[in-house]
């Protein structure tokens, strides 16, 4: 997809490897890379560059990156990809519930970044989204609500399809505990990830070459699932 | 121990509070609570010289009753009256008595008689050797019996401190030393007694007594002044003298570790010999609180030596473990710009490979020093078992490339309720120690299933390696302990971070045999179930 190659991306973090790293991986995937080394500096950019997506580092010299996620979201719709590190799933659970569109725990692979990155542009872009979504052998068709896998159709009940529709439409990009219970039982419904674990198992033995390793169905630990469909 | 003087005189007891509760459990407080009273009575003179008087007046008038001739018989009974009253009486009744037997001799039964002058010159000789004699008689029996009562004091003091020290040696922690050494101290004198531990350069400096009903506020001014100038003060003593209450420091080596607080019933007094004793107790008080002291610092100095010791093993396997992965990327970055690209990709695998190796190390330090700080609190949730498994074998793919991988998952095995990261660590260990001790080709397997009858659920990580030596089983738990001939590539954390792991989410772990040659560790976690069937 072209229109990637000219977007333009703001990096808030202090750490310079890391920043060298991301400029020299996302340059030479096409896309514009400005920097900021701390939250006020960066949320100054944010007005004067008008960025297509922000990677955001949740530790930050001054302000903490929950902080920063939280004045952005006031005034932008701006796509946050957050990074930080392994086992501080509180905060990102917390980021991504305050409004960050995905995460990347640090040390990371550049083919996962480059992927979450191609995923969260997807989303700001706003793009068509298209009639029918496709990975692997399994074909959805929102329109429809209909399932297919290698051409036969699936029948999944409810809840089921209702899941597998937001994981869809989030395709690419995690989808939190939380934004599944609110979006499949409401706002006040009483969170048990039993419900949830039990739900994805059986959506993965219906869909999964798999099921026991699955290969689209991916659960991010301790914050929620994301479909891949690379 | 001999039965002590009772008093001479019964004191009027006001309404003095009723004795404490019973003795606790502790043997040592109970025996304290059985001891005699150690109450030596002042002497009561005024009752002696009436005694004296009296036995003197009566042996008197029955002389008077005899003929004359019977004057040395009468003379000869008096002696015998001045041995045997001394027995009784202090040495100044007796001496009375000796004059008083010598006059009335005189006077009354020697001619001339109701006259105390004598008419013949043998007859003065006479009345002044009756005179010495009665007096040596009377002070010779007294000083015997005053020796007797000092030594019979002495043996009462010695054997209150001893039963005091035997007693507070037996007794576990400043608490209990200061319960029998207060119910002590109550028996033996009658008193009610408490104790407040202190220390000097303690700011702000405060007296807190264990009792502090007993202690009015208005007197720890005495006592602070008794802590601080190492001598008693309050009533009984000059300082302070209108207490109610008697302080007494407990010093040792002129450093001071307390106060005794002492209260007496309003009409009885501190004897010498009783103070003499509560200023022993209180040396002994003194020492013991030293020797908790040092008994505390010394504690303090094995933590410290161990935590010393194990320090020192992290920093040296530390040290060894990181700098080789470390070392492996600097040379290898270094060969990027000697040798042609065709190279590089298997450059950038070493690279790669030392890289997980380290952030597998940093990752079982955190966990070791989570364990370590008491910090670890389980998130409990559902887990998949598979995502688990997928999980740990996606974390150390590349140290297993050399082992090929069965999996093996039961169709009954539920949700586990455990927290995800966590087991997932322990699997990591798990699944590494079975690559790394292990040649390689040789198959590892995971099996994860549900032992309904013991309420828990397993995973077990099998291998074809040699197994582990029968005895060193409790060592390998150990931390920085590595099987023998194990190749580096661990800090040797692994199975004590899986075994705290293990406990931290109600499981355990469990070493064993792999049917067939090789071992198996088996992981268990408490089984529950979950309610799987939500509203549609």
């Amino acid at each position: 997809m072209t229109a990637h190659s000219q977007a333009r991306l703001l990096i808030i973090d202090d750490e310079v490897q890391i920043l060298r790293l991301l400029r020299h991986s996302l340059e030479a995937e096409g896309y514009e890379v400005h920097e900021a080394r701390d939250g006020l500096a960066g949320l100054g950019k944010m007005t004067s560059l008008q960025p297509d997506a922000i990677i955001l580092d949740l530790s930050l010299p001054d302000l903490d990156g929950l902080q920063v996620l939280g004045r952005l979201r006031e005034w932008s719709k701006v796509p946050v990809l957050v990074l930080s590190v392994r086992d501080e799933e509180n905060d990102i659970t917390s980021a991504l519930d305050a409004g960050a569109d995905d995460y990347l725990t640090k040390p990371f692979r550049e083919r996962e970044m480059l992927s979450r990155v191609r995923a969260i542009l997807r989303r700001g872009q706003g793009a068509r989204e298209p009639a029918v979504v496709r990975f692997g052998d399994i074909e959805v068709n929102p329109a429809a609500r209909r399932v297919r896998r290698a051409g036969v159709e699936v029948h999944l009940s409810t809840k089921e399809y209702a899941m597998l529709l937001l994981l869809v439409q989030h395709r690419g990009r995690v989808v939190t505990h939380r934004y599944i219970f609110r979006a499949l039982w409401g706002p006040d419904a009483k969170e048990d990830t039993g419900y949830l674990r039990a739900y994805i198992i059986r959506l993965r033995q219906k869909l999964e070459a798999n099921p026991s390793v699955p290969q689209y169905i991916r659960t991010e630990t301790g914050i929620g699932y994301r479909l891949v469909e690379d | 121990m001999s039965a002590p003087i009772p008093p001479t005189k019964a004191s009027p007891s006001p309404a003095w509070p009723a004795a404490a509760t019973a003795p606790a459990p502790g043997s040592a407080l109970a025996e304290a609570a059985r001891q005699p009273r150690f109450d030596p009575a002042t002497p009561n003179h005024k009752l002696e010289f009436l005694l004296v008087f009296a036995v003197i007046a009566v042996l008197t008038a029955i002389g008077l009753f005899l003929p004359k001739s019977y004057y040395i018989q009468i003379g000869l009974v008096y002696l015998l009256a001045i041995n045997v009253l001394s027995l009784r009486v202090g040495r100044w009744p007796i001496f009375t008595a000796g004059i008083l037997v010598a006059l009335a001799w005189d006077y009354f039964f020697v001619y001339p008689y109701f006259d105390i002058r004598v008419s013949v010159g043998k007859d003065y000789v006479l009345i002044l050797i009756y005179f010495l004699v009665a007096l040596i008689v009377g002070q010779s029996t007294a000083r015997i019996r005053a020796q007797a009562a000092t030594e019979r004091l002495l043996k009462q003091q010695a054997t209150a401190l001893f039963q005091f020290i035997r007693l507070l040696t037996e007794a576990r922690g400043l608490a209990e030393v200061a319960a029998v050494a207060t119910r002590q101290i109550d028996e033996l004198l009658g008193a009610k007694s408490t104790l407040s531990f202190a220390f000097e350069g303690r700011h702000p400096f405060e007296l807190n007594f264990l009792e502090p009903s007993l202690v009015e506020q208005k007197e720890l001014p005495a006592a602070t002044w008794a802590f601080h100038h190492r001598e008693p003060a309050g009533r009984f003593t000059d300082r302070f003298s209108n207490c109610t209450g008697h302080y007494v420091p407990l010093v040792r080596e002129a450093q001071a570790f307390g106060v005794l607080a002492v209260k007496l019933p309003p009409g009885k007094t501190l004897s010498p010999g009783q103070s003499d004793l509560l200023e022993a107790f209180a040396r002994q008080l003194a020492l013991i609180v030293e020797r908790e002291h040092l008994r505390a610092a010394s504690e303090r100095e094995k933590i410290l030596a161990e935590s010393e010791k194990l320090h020192r093993a992290l920093l040296e396997s530390v040290s060894h473990e990181l700098r080789t992965p470390l070392a492996v990327i600097m040379a290898t970055c270094d060969k990027f710009s000697r040798y042609d690209a065709s190279a590089y990709p298997d450059f950038a695998a070493e690279i790669n490979t030392a890289g997980q190796r380290l952030t597998r190390l940093v990752g079982n330090l955190l966990d070791q020093t989570r364990l370590d700080s008491g910090a670890l609190k389980p998130h409990l949730d559902w887990c998949d078992p598979n995502d688990l498994i997928n999980a740990a074998v996606k974390g150390i793919a590349n140290a297993l490339e050399d082992h090929p991988l069965e999996v093996i998952v039961a169709a009954d095995m539920p949700l586990v309720r455990a927290d995800f990261a966590l087991v997932e660590h322990i699997l990591v260990n798990l699944l590494l120690n079975a690559a790394l001790h292990t040649p390689p080709g040789t198959p590892v397997s995971i099996t994860a299933g549900l032992d309904l009858p013991g309420q828990r659920v397993f995973f077990a990580v099998a291998d074809r390696g040699p197994g582990f030596p029968p005895q060193a089983q409790e060592q390998l738990f150990r931390k920085f302990v590595r099987g023998q001939g194990a190749p580096a590539g661990g800090l040797g954390l692994g199975l004590s971070i899986v075994r705290g792991f293990s406990a931290a989410l109600g499981g355990g772990v469990a070493l064993g045999e792999n049917p067939g040659g090789g071992a198996r560790i088996t992981l268990y976690l408490p089984h529950k179930v979950a309610n799987n069937s939500p509203p549609e």
